[in-house]
C-alpha cells in the first residue's frame, strides 16, 4: 500500500480558493474567535501527520488481526489503543464540539476535512472516535443540561466513547417495529431491556466507558415511530463527582464475522434492565435522532470519498512503478524493457475516472459542509433558513453517492493492479471490503435515494430543488468554459424532476421506482456544477499567474475529462429513472424464481 | 449461505428452447450420444452433485482455507473427499477425447456442469477446472507419447494440470518472462524459474500434477517470439517417488476463492518435455485460450445465479416497511421486501444479466462445439465468430457478474455485509473473474484493436448478420416491435460507431486504448439485447401454443421488457464516453496525476 498523503493543496484550494470559507469564519462571532485561515491551516497539517503517522500503519495489521471477543469483553487490535489515545490527546474527539462543555467549535467544512483524512489511513480505526462524536452530537443538541455537563466533556476529550443503538434483529430501516422497553422507575431514571446488533464500538478497550445512545418504547408509547424513545445508557454509571460507579446491566453478547472493517467490533449489545437516561422529548427518540443524522449521513460519504482517495493514491503509485507492455504511440521508457503503466489509455480512464469522482466529491462534501456551517452560524436567518434546506436536500446525495463513487473508485483501483489487486498484502483489496459497507450504514443508498426524491423532492414540492438550482445559476458566467453543458444538464434534470412528479400523482410506486437512478443524476449535474466551479476558480488563478501552474492546468484537464466521461452518465440514469414501474411490478413475488 | 439449487429450467430454457440444441446436437459428429435424454440424465446428475456434495462445502472452504506446509498444500476439510467423488462420477472425462479415455460428449455439455460447480463452489471447481487448460495444450500440441502418459490421466481425473505463465514482473505482458529452460543430451529440458498467481499449483486431491509451464530457452529470440511450452510434472512418471525439482514456495493471502490455493511455483532444474515447436509456446496458447476465457466469463454467470438465488429467498422473507400501494402482508408487522420497487429493481437487474450471459455463454459454447466440425466452411466461420465473442463473453460476464453480486448483497442490507449469509463471501469470490485471464482492459484491447479492427470487421460480421437477419424475420411480428425496432437500431449504430473508431484510430493509435473498455460494454450492452428480444420471442410462442407454466414464460418477456427499458440505456452512455475520444485520456501529463 502506497503511504498515505493527506490531499492538502486540494482541500485548501476547495475550502479558500472555490468557497471562500476564511471570509465567512471571519464573519461569524460563534467562529472568528475561533480560527482564521492560519489556524485552520495548523490544524489541517497536523491532522494530515495523525493520519499519515499514526492511523495508517495500523490498517493493515488491524484488518488481520480483527476483534477478540471473550466472555463480553472485547480486545481491539494490536496498536489501537496507542493510537486512540494520541488521538484524544490530541483534542480530535471534541474538534467540532460544543465550547461551553470543552469542544473546540471548529466550523464543519474543516472537520470535514479531518474526517477525509482519518477515513483514507483507517476507516475501521476511524469508526471508535468518530462514533463517540455523533453520541455527543445529539447529547449536546437533547439532553439536559445536568446530563451534558456529566457526560461531554469526558467525550469531548476522547476518555469515554459513544455508540449509536437503533438496529434489532427484525429492525433496520423498518425503526417503527423495535422491540426493545424502557420502563420509569419514577427516580427519574428507566430501565432498559432490549437486544439490539450491528452496534459499531459497542464495547472495546479503548475507554474506560461507552456510552450507548438507545432507542426504546415506553410500554404505553404508540404503535410504529411515533413510540419511539431515545435514552443514555452508560457502561458504567457516574457518581455525582464524575467518577466512575458500578458496572451497568447491559453487555457484548458476540461481535460479528464480516467482508470488511474488521479492527471495528461491530457488536450485539444486550440490555437485562439497564438504568438509562431519558434525552429529549418522549416519543421523540428519532427526531432527536434526525438533528445529528445529517452530521452523520454527511461523514459517512466521506467514508467513500476516504477510501476512494487512498485507492486513487495506491493505484497511481502502481501504475507509475509498474512497468508492462507499450505505449500505443510507441516505446516512452526505451531503456526499459517495458513503459509504465500510465501511459496506456485505459489505465488513464480508471485512473481519471477515480481523480475526477475524489476531487468532485471532496467539493461537494464541503459544500454541504458549509452549508451544516452556515445553518448553524450565521447571524441571518434568510440565510440560514436557506442553507438548512440545502443540507436537508443534499444529504442523502452525499451519503449515497460518495459510497457508491467510493467502491467503484475502490474496485477500479484494484483493477489498475492486476491480479495484485485481489492480494491481500498489496493493501487495495482490503479498500474494496471496507468500503462497501459504507453504501449500507447509515440507511442504505436506496433509503437515501428514496428521502432525496420521496421526501426531500416529491414532498417538498419542489421548492428545495429550487433552492438549489439558484444557487448553481448564480454563479456561473455565460463564458466559462463549462456552462453551456453545465446548463444543458441543469435543465434536463428540472425536466426529469417535473416528469417523475407529475408521474407520481397516478402511480404511488413512481417515487420508489426512480430514486435511485434519480439521485445518480442528481448527483453528476451536483458534481458537473463542482467541476464547473473548480474549473472556473483554476483558470482565474492561472491569469492572476498564480504558483502552481501545472497543478491548476491539471484541474482544467479533470475538469473536461468529468464533462466528457462521466456526465455522459447521467442519461442513462434518467432513462432508467424515466422507464416507468411497470416493468419493475409486472412479476409476481413467485415469478421471481 | 443461501442453498444452492441448480437453475435445470433455466437452463434448459436457454439450451432446448431458444437455441435448439438438441438439434444442435443431432446434427454434430460428437453429439450422437448426447441424446435429450442422455443430456437431461447429465445434467440432473450433475445438479444433484453439485447442490449436495459442493455447495456445503463452499462457506467451509472460504473460513478454513487452503494451508501451506513444506510437505505440501492442504485444501479445506471435505475438498479432497468431494474430488474423489467427482473422479468415481466419471465427471472429469465428460467432453474429453474417446481416444484417450473420455466420454466424447460435447463440450457444451461439459460448460453446464462447469455453471453449476461454479456456482455451489467456485472455489473447488477450479482444481478439476484448470485442468482443462493442460488437456487442451497436449490434445492440441502434445506428441502421442505425451498424450498417453499425461492426457489419459488428466482425462480419468488421477492427475490434475495447471497453467504457469505469470512471473512477479510480467503478467499482461508475458513477452518479458525469465525462466529458462536448457536442453539436455536426453532430448529433455531443464526448469529454472519462478511463477506467480498459479492456481491449484499445490494441494493433495490428486496424486500428481502437471504443469504446462512457459520458458525461454538460452539465445531465444527477445519478446513474445522467444517463449516456448513445456510439460512439467511434479513427478515425473518415469520416477513417482521423486519430487522433480518443482516446489510450492508459499501461497497467497486473497480477497476471495480461499479454497482453491494460489501458489508460487519454483521450477528449480526440473525436468520439462517441451511441447510444439520451439519459440511457438505462446501461438500454441492461444489455440485454447478461447475456451479458457470461456470457462471464467461463466463465473460472472455462477455468482450473478448464486446472488439471485440468495436475495430473492431473503427479499420474500425479511419484513421491512409497508408497500407503497397498500399493506400486503397484514397480518405479519410490515411487508416482505420484495413488494419494495427499489428491491425490485436490483432483483430485476440481477435476473436480466444472468438469464441474458446465460444464453450468450450458451450460444457461444454452440460455436465453441462447431469449431471441431469436419466441415472446413463451419469450422473458419465458427472461428471467427467465437473470436469476436469471447473476450465479450469474458470480460462483460465478469463485470456484469460482479454487479450482480454487489446487488445480491445489497438487498441483504447490514446482513449482506456479514460473513455467515455467504453474500459477501460471493462478492470477494467474483472479484478475481475481472483479474485473471486477462484483466477487463485487456479483453477490450484485444476486441477492439485485435480481434475487430486488425480484421476491418470480419470477425464481427458474422454475429451482427445473426442479428440482421433476426430482426428481418421479425419485422412484421408486431407483438415484438418493443425489441426489435430498438434492436434493429442498436445493431446498426453497433456497426457505424466500430467504423468511426475504425477511422479515428487511423489518425491516433491512442484512440484504441481509449475506447476499448466502453466499446467492450456496449457490445455486451447489444449482444443481450440480442438475446432478450429472442428469449422473448421464444416465451411469446409458447405462451401462444398454451403451456402449464404461463407464470415462467411471462416472467421472460417482462424481464426483457425490464432490460430494454433499464439495463440498454447504458449503452448510449458508453457510446458516449466513446466518441468523445482520446484526447481527454492523453491530454494530462503523467506528473500531473498527482504527487504519490
Amino acid at each position: 500500500m502506497a503511504d498515505y498523503k493527506a490531499p492538502l493543496r486540494d482541500m485548501r484550494f476547495i475550502m479558500y480558493d472555490v468557497f471562500n470559507v476564511e471570509e465567512q469564519w471571519s464573519q461569524w462571532p460563534a467562529v472568528s474567535e475561533t480560527v482564521d485561515q492560519e489556524t485552520a491551516d495548523a490544524i489541517l497539517e497536523e491532522a494530515a501527520k495523525l493520519a499519515s503517522r499514526t492511523i495508517a500503519p495500523l490498517n493493515r495489521s488491524g484488518d488481520e488481526e480483527g476483534c477478540k471477543w471473550d466472555h463480553g469483553q472485547v480486545s481491539t487490535p494490536e496498536g489501537y489503543k496507542e493510537a486512540y489515545k494520541l488521538f484524544a490527546e490530541g483534542g480530535w474527539s471534541g474538534l467540532g464540539g460544543n465550547p461551553v462543555y470543552g469542544g473546540m467549535g471548529m466550523p464543519k467544512v474543516l472537520a470535514a476535512q479531518f474526517d477525509e483524512m482519518v477515513c483514507s489511513a483507517s476507516l475501521a480505526f476511524t469508526l471508535y472516535p468518530s462514533l463517540g462524536a455523533g453520541a455527543s452530537l445529539a447529547i449536546d443538541a437533547h439532553a439536559s443540561d445536568a446530563l451534558k455537563e456529566a457526560y461531554l466533556p469526558p467525550m469531548y476529550s476522547g476518555e469515554w466513547a459513544g455508540t449509536m443503538c437503533l438496529t434489532e434483529p427484525h429492525a433496520g430501516t423498518d425503526l417503527g417495529i423495535i422491540r426493545t422497553k424502557a420502563e420509569d422507575k419514577g427516580d427519574g431514571s428507566y430501565a432498559i431491556t432490549g437486544t439490539k446488533i450491528f452496534i459499531t464500538g459497542g464495547e472495546h478497550d479503548l475507554t474506560e466507558n461507552i456510552i450507548h445512545l438507545v432507542l426504546a418504547k415506553l410500554p404505553d408509547a404508540p404503535p410504529g415511530p411515533k413510540g419511539i424513545s431515545l435514552f443514555l445508557v452508560p457502561k458504567f454509571l457516574v457518581n455525582e463527582d464524575g467518577s466512575l460507579g458500578e458496572r451497568n446491566t447491559l453487555g457484548c453478547g458476540s461481535i460479528e464475522h464480516k467482508m470488511g472493517i474488521n479492527g471495528s467490533a461491530t457488536c450485539v449489545m444486550n440490555f437485562d434492565g439497564a438504568k438509562g437516561y431519558l434525552v429529549g422529548e418522549l416519543n421523540k427518540g428519532l427526531n432527536a435522532m434526525f438533528t445529528m443524522m445529517n452530521y452523520e449521513r454527511l461523514f459517512v460519504g466521506i467514508q467513500g470519498l476516504g477510501s476512494s482517495e487512498m485507492s486513487y493514491q495506491n493505484a497511481l503509485e502502481y501504475a507509475q512503478d509498474r512497468i508492462q507492455g507499450r505505449s500505443a504511440s510507441g516505446a516512452v521508457q526505451k531503456d526499459k524493457a517495458a513503459d509504465p503503466l500510465i501511459v496506456h489509455g485505459d489505465i488513464r480512464r480508471m485512473l481519471l475516472s477515480m481523480k475526477a469522482l475524489n476531487e468532485g466529491g471532496r467539493a461537494f462534501s464541503t459544500y454541504v459542509a458549509r452549508q451544516l456551517d452556515i445553518a448553524k452560524f450565521s447571524q441571518d436567518e434568510h440565510e440560514k433558513e436557506k442553507a438548512s434546506a440545502l443540507v436537508a436536500l443534499l444529504t442523502p446525495v452525499v451519503k449515497a453517492f460518495l459510497t457508491d463513487a467510493g467502491l467503484e473508485s475502490c474496485v477500479a483501483g484494484q483493477q489498475v493492479l492486476g491480479g495484485h489487486g485481489f492480494i491481500r498484502e498489496w493493501g487495495q483489496e482490503q479498500l474494496v471490503r471496507d468500503v462497501r459497507i459504507t453504501q449500507i450504514y447509515e440507511g442504505t443508498n436506496g433509503i437515501q435515494a428514496l428521502d432525496l426524491l420521496g421526501r426531500k423532492i416529491a414532498l417538498g414540492g419542489g421548492t428545495y430543488l429550487e433552492t438549489f438550482l439558484s444557487e448553481v445559476w448564480a454563479s456561473v458566467d455565460a463564458d466559462d468554459e463549462f456552462t453551456e453543458e453545465l446548463l444543458a444538464a441543469v435543465g434536463k434534470l428540472e425536466e426529469l424532476t417535473r416528469t417523475l412528479l407529475a408521474q407520481s400523482e397516478n402511480d404511488p410506486n413512481v417515487i420508489n421506482s426512480a430514486c435511485v437512478d434519480y439521485l445518480n443524476a442528481f448527483a453528476y449535474v451536483a458534481y458537473g456544477w463542482m467541476w464547473s466551479l473548480m474549473s472556473k476558480t483554476a483558470t482565474n488563478k492561472l491569469a492572476e499567474g498564480g504558483e502552481d501552474q501545472s497543478w491548476l492546468e491539471a484541474k482544467q484537464v479533470t475538469a473536461r475529462y468529468y464533462f466528457k466521461r462521466l456526465l455522459p452518465r447521467f442519461d442513462s440514469s434518467a432513462a432508467a429513472a424515466l422507464s416507468g414501474t411497470e416493468e419493475l411490478f409486472a412479476l409476481s413475488p413467485g415469478q421471481f424464481q | 449461505m443461501p442453498e444452492y439449487k441448480a437453475p435445470l429450467r433455466d437452463i434448459r430454457f436457454v439450451r432446448n428452447e431458444v437455441l435448439g440444441f438438441e438439434e444442435h446436437y443431432a446434427n454434430l459428429p460428437e453429439g450422437q450420444d448426447a441424446t435429450p435424454d442422455m443430456v437431461d440424465a447429465i445434467m440432473e446428475e450433475g445438479a444433484k452433485f453439485c447442490e449436495q456434495v459442493l455447495s456445503p462445502l463452499n462457506r467451509v472452504g472460504d473460513e478454513e482455507g487452503c494451508t501451506w506446509a513444506e510437505e505440501g498444500v492442504r485444501t479445506p476439510t471435505g475438498f479432497k473427499e468431494a474430488y474423489q467423488q467427482f473422479v468415481e462420477g466419471g465427471w472429469p472425462s465428460l467432453s474429453s477425447d474417446v481416444e484417450h479415455g473420455g466420454q466424447g460428449l460435447p463440450s457444451s455439455l461439459g460448460l453446464v456442469l462447469s455453471e453449476m460447480m461454479g456456482e455451489a463452489n467456485w472455489s473447488w471447481g477450479m482444481y478439476p477446472g484448470l485442468s482443462h487448460g493442460a488437456m487442451n495444450t497436449l490434445e492440441a500440441h502434445g506428441t502421442d507419447e505425451q498424450k498417453e502418459t499425461y492426457l489419459t490421466r488428466l482425462i480419468s481425473g488421477e492427475w490434475t494440470g495447471t497453467m504457469c505463465l505469470t512471473e512477479s514482473h510480467c503478467g499482461t505482458d508475458l513477452g518479458m518472462l525469465k525462466t529458462r529452460a536448457v536442453p539436455q543430451e536426453d532430448g529433455t529440458y531443464r526448469i529454472t524459474g519462478t511463477k506467480i498467481f498459479i492456481s491449484a499449483g499445490e494441494h493433495d486431491m490428486a496424486e500428481n500434477i502437471v504443469h504446462i509451464v512457459l520458458a525461454r530457452l538460452p539465445g531465444a529470440p527477445e519478446g513474445t517470439k522467444g517463449i516456448s511450452l513445456f510439460i512439467v510434472p511434479r513427478h515425473r512418471p518415469d520416477a513417482p517417488g521423486e519430487t522433480n525439482g518443482v516446489s510450492c514456495g508459499s501461497i497467497e493471502h486473497k480477497m476471495g476463492i480461499h479454497g482453491n490455493a494460489t501458489c508460487v511455483m519454483n521450477f528449480d532444474d526440473a525436468t520439462g518435455y517441451l511441447i510444439g515447436e520451439v519459440n511457438k509456446g505462446l501461438n500454441h496458447m492461444f489455440t485454447f485460450m478461447n475456451s479458457a476465457r470461456l470457462g471464467t466469463g461463466i463465473q460472472g454467470l455462477a455468482h450473478a445465479e448464486v446472488a439471485y438465488q440468495g436475495a430473492v429467498r431473503y427479499a420474500r422473507d425479511r419484513l421491512q416497511m409497508r408497500s407503497l400501494s397498500g399493506v400486503k402482508n397484514p397480518d405479519g408487522p410490515a411487508d416482505p421486501i420484495i413488494v419494495h420497487p427499489d428491491v425490485r429493481r436490483m432483483l430485476l437487474t440481477i435476473k436480466a444479466l444472468t438469464e441474458g450471459n446465460r444464453a450468450l455463454v450458451y450460444y457461444v459454447a454452440q460455436i465453441a462445439d462447431l469449431m471441431k466440425s469436419p466441415d472446413e466452411d463451419v469450422r473458419k466461420q465458427a472461428d471467427l465468430e467465437m473470436s469476436f465473442l469471447t473476450p465479450i463473453v469474458k470480460a462483460f460476464m465478469t463485470e456484469t457478474g460482479f454487479e450482480a453480486a454487489n446487488h445480491g448483497l445489497q438487498c441483504y442490507g447490514g446482513h449482506g455485509f456479514i460473513s455467515e449469509w455467504g453474500m459477501e463471501q460471493n462478492v470477494r469470490d467474483c472479484r478475481i473473474a475481472m483479474l485473471y485471464e486477462g484483466t477487463t482492459g485487456i479483453q477490450a484491447l484485444d476486441l477492439l484493436g485485435r480481434k475487430v479492427l486488425m480484421t476491418q470487421g470480419a470477425t464481427m460480421r458474422p454475429f451482427t448478420k445473426v442479428v440482421h437477419k433476426f430482426c428481418q424475420a421479425q419485422a412484421d411480428n408486431g407483438e415484438l416491435q418493443e425489441f426489435i425496432k430498438p434492436l434493429t437500431a442498436l445493431n446498426k449504430e453497433w456497426g457505424d460507431l466500430t467504423m468511426q473508431i475504425g477511422m479515428k484510430a487511423m489518425q491516433n493509435k491512442e484512440e484504441v486504448g481509449a475506447a476499448s473498455v466502453d466499446y467492450l460494454m456496449y457490445s455486451g450492452y447489444a449482444c443481450l439485447a440480442y438475446f432478450w428480444a429472442r428469449m422473448a420471442l421464444t416465451a411469446k410462442e409458447a405462451l401462444a401454443n398454451g403451456t402449464t407454466e404461463e407464470g415462467f414464460y411471462k416472467a421472460k418477456i417482462q424481464t426483457a421488457q425490464f432490460y430494454f427499458q433499464r439495463l440498454l440505456p447504458r449503452a448510449q452512455m458508453h457510446k458516449a464516453c466513446i466518441e468523445s475520444g482520446a484526447d481527454n485520456l492523453m491530454a494530462m501529463r503523467e506528473e500531473d496525476f498527482g504527487d504519490v
